[in-house]
């Protein structure tokens, strides 16, 4: 009895070990944070007009990066807060980054249409990657970053922002 | 070194539960893809409620470079409106793209799909353009299940333990031969359940109903002709109802279907304590006679078809794992994996009724008193099979009479109020002692039935003083009808857990799991923290076959949970009987959902 209870066991166990081995090598931690943010100054991406511009240019500052596309409905209505937001504080060192995982023409017409005063670039896969690194395992967007003028990660907050919780996050940092 | 193995891997899964109301990219979107015909891929998404998919924004591409893609054939998708881009269409739900391909080299035996893929959820997040791969064998045309998703298997990051109907689906995304192993472990551990002990008897009474003799190798091919016919009716029905996606569950346990078989075992019983010979007319009998005289075997047949049907009496216990097979029958479509999964179950549990017909026929005497003994045995056994089949059906009061009576006859055949001669040997004093056993549980279960005793278990409960007689003896269940009261209960629980059961009353496991299980009072006391619905879905209106479709349930027993947003709590779902305590861990688990 014992035995056959241990064979239908085996059998039955065989093929969800099979699959459960198959997975590979489960989870990648999040790297830390430190890391994070270092890959984020090195980053080079294109902006609307196809210049490379590298993140690093607004270290020291208290940076907002949003990771966001066009066709994505939830990032867009997060995005006039983030324009308001960038000129009551942009003057205390508020500075907006938009990465658009998105084609520069719809990123083009949209900055237009929603006035955006902040920069935009142009995301891909390696964006996509850095944003994995950064926590956000299942690459929802938005995803947004905030990291402080000594380049710590303060926040990381997937889905959609509202601007008064973002006011919260960023204003003792200013 | 493998179990480790498993053990880490779960507690990894289970420490990921940082986001848990969001599912992964793989999850949210689930990918299958299979060769239709030659030339055509069909590309299937199961789309997880709350979430969708653009139309307009799949990519679909082949390798090796000498597989070109054609034009996906989309179907229409729902209109949403978008206020940058106008009207935009979405998939939700399930989704089935049927994408032409073409070939340059004939030599080529495999082409490996990538598709990409965009979608959002409700809860206000997209996720970044996704890829997922699927390699198709283009030998096996028709049958490949893809390997897609391997890597899915298990991989749900919330799956928990009481959602036997995900384990099931899911282990159905993997290599054929493996699903049919799998399947075949599923039987075995199936076997281990009471749920089989209702085919001993049939088969025995069939072995030991053949009259004469029956030998060892005579008494194994009976048993393996029964088991096929029950595999081959398993398989069948599976792939039935998996092509109409209709309630297979409710017509095998359609009150007349079920009494039908009641009557049959009645019948039988009959025959076993000799009130008729049970005989075919004579005519057919002889030509059977010179069929199997001709054949070897004119007998199996009868055997054969016995299996058949009494596959069908075994359905509700069953209710798991055909449910999840069943599920993933009708959306894959593949039905030779689905049939092959099911007669592979329906094999597994027959391995025990292999044995017992192999040793039937070595422990039964040639003839003599023994063998009345042992038909007497069997009769009882017939009868008691037949109340437990039809007592979902009756009232407690009216089974525990049946089943009263029916001990008090045995014990009279037992010879529990003849006197002992003097000399009596052991085994006449024995069955005695039986005989008088039997004789007080059966006066206990009269006595029971008369005095208003309400559970078949305790059958004097009845005289317990009710001291407790505002103590609610079923749950407080809300009925909802349809989808649209469904959402109104939902809303209106308010941060409160909601329960869905769905219940009919032809549905066994529902009635045990009223009965033993949600009378428990570990489970009471949970449930005051929840609201409770229920989906009577008895009279399967076109509204409760919308509730089902909702839930992909292909019919009770089945139940749902909602988080306190009233989001469905995904791979929590309880298919099946669930005694208490695994039952406690589910609802633990539902409460502690955020």
């Amino acid at each position: 009895m014992a035995l056959f209870a241990a064979v239908a066991i085996a059998a039955t166990a065989g093929g969800v070990a099979y699959h459960l081995g198959s997975r590979g090598g489960g989870s990648t931690a999040a790297a830390d944070s430190g890391a994070v943010v270092e890959q984020v100054y090195a980053a080079r991406l294109a902006d609307l007009k196809g210049r490379a511009q590298a993140l690093g240019q607004w270290q020291g500052q208290v940076l907002v990066v949003n990771f966001w596309a066009t066709w994505c409905a939830p990032c867009r209505e997060e995005i006039p807060g983030f324009v308001r937001m960038q000129e009551r504080y942009g003057p205390r060192g508020l500075q907006f980054v938009g990465i658009a995982i998105d084609q520069p023409d719809k990123v083009a017409e949209f900055s237009r249409e929603f006035h955006i005063n902040y920069p935009l670039l142009i995301g891909g896969l390696e964006t996509v990657e850095l944003m994995r690194q950064a926590g956000n395992r299942a690459g929802v967007l938005p995803y947004t970053l905030v990291i402080d003028r000594d380049g710590k990660l303060v926040s990381r907050e997937p889905g959609g922002l509202k601007e008064a919780r973002l006011e919260r996050i960023v204003q003792p940092l200013l | 070194m493998r179990f480790v193995l498993i053990l880490l891997l779960v507690l990894s899964s289970l420490a990921r539960g940082a986001e848990p109301e969001l599912l992964e990219p793989d999850q949210a979107f689930r990918f299958m893809a299979r060769l239709k015909d030659a030339r055509t891929i069909e590309v299937n998404y199961q789309i997880a409620p709350g979430y969708y998919l653009y139309r307009d924004k799949f990519r679909f591409t082949l390798a090796p470079a000498d597989a070109r893609a054609g034009t996906p054939q989309l179907p229409a998708g729902k209109l949403k409106r978008d206020e940058f881009f106008g009207e935009v269409e979405t998939y939700r739900g399930h989704l089935a793209i049927a994408l032409p391909f073409e070939l340059d080299a004939d030599a080529t035996t495999a082409i490996t799909l990538t598709a990409l893929s965009q979608g959002c959820a409700d809860v206000g997040v997209c996720y970044v353009p996704h890829e997922q791969k699927a390699r198709l064998s283009l030998a096996a045309a028709g049958g490949a299940a893809s390997d897609a998703s391997l890597g899915q298997l298990l991989g749900l990051g919330q799956r928990a333990p009481g959602a036997d109907d995900a384990l099931i689906a899911r282990v159905f995304e993997s290599g054929f031969w493996l699903v049919v192993a799998s399947f075949f472990g599923f039987g075995l551990l199936l076997s281990l359940t009471p749920c089989v002990l209702p085919m001993v008897p049939i088969l025995s009474g069939v072995i030991v109903g053949a009259g004469h003799p029956v030998t060892k190798t005579k008494g194994f091919l009976l048993a393996a002709a029964f088991v096929l016919g029950m595999a081959i009716a398993y398989a069948v029905a599976g792939v039935a109802a998996g092509l109409s996606g209709a309630m297979l569950s409710a017509v095998l346990q359609n009150p007349w279907v079920v009494g039908a078989f009641a009557a049959v075992f009645v019948a039988l019983a009959l025959a076993m304590f000799g009130f008729y010979d049970l005989q075919l007319p004579v005519a057919l009998q002889g030509r059977i006679a010179a069929a199997s005289n001709r054949l070897h075997g004119g007998h199996y047949a009868g055997v054969f078809s016995m299996g058949l049907l009494s596959a069908l009496i075994v359905g509700p216990c069953v209710a798991a794992p055909l449910a999840g097979a069943l599920l993933y029958i009708s959306q894959s479509r593949d039905v030779v994996l689905g049939g092959s999964a099911l007669f592979a179950l329906a094999l597994g549990m027959g391995v025990p009724l292999l044995a017992i017909g192999a040793s039937a026929g070595a422990l039964l005497p040639k003839a003599g008193p023994w063998m009345e003994t042992m038909k007497r045995f069997f009769g009882t056994l017939l009868l008691g099979v037949a109340i437990f089949l039809v007592s979902p059906f009756l009232p407690v009061a009216v089974q525990m009479f049946l089943w009263g009576a029916l001990l008090i006859v045995a014990a009279i055949y037992l010879r529990a109020i003849d006197p002992l001669p003097a000399g009596a040997h052991g085994f006449q004093r024995f069955s005695k002692g039986v005989g008088v056993l039997a004789l007080l549980a059966g006066l206990v279960y009269l006595v029971g039935a008369f005095s208003g005793g309400r559970d078949i278990l305790q059958p004097l409960s009845g005289f317990r003083i009710t001291a407790r007689e505002g103590e609610p003896s079923a749950a407080p269940f809300q009925r909802v009808n349809s989808p649209a009261e469904l959402d109104a209960r939902i809303q209106a629980a308010a941060g409160r857990t909601v329960m869905l059961d769905f219940y009919a009353d032809w549905c066994i496991s529902c009635k045990e799991m009223e009965r033993y299980t949600f009378s428990d009072e570990r489970v009471q006391a949970r449930f005051r923290d929840m609201v409770l619905l229920q989906a009577d879905v008895t009279a399967n209106t076109a509204e409760h076959a919308a509730l089902l479709r909702r839930f992909r349930l292909f019919g009770p027993p089945g139940i749902v949970f909602f988080d306190r947003e009233g989001r469905e709590i995904r791979g929590l779902r309880v298919i099946g009987f669930q005694p208490a305590d695994r039952f406690v861990a589910a609802l633990d688990q539902a409460l502690g959902f955020r």
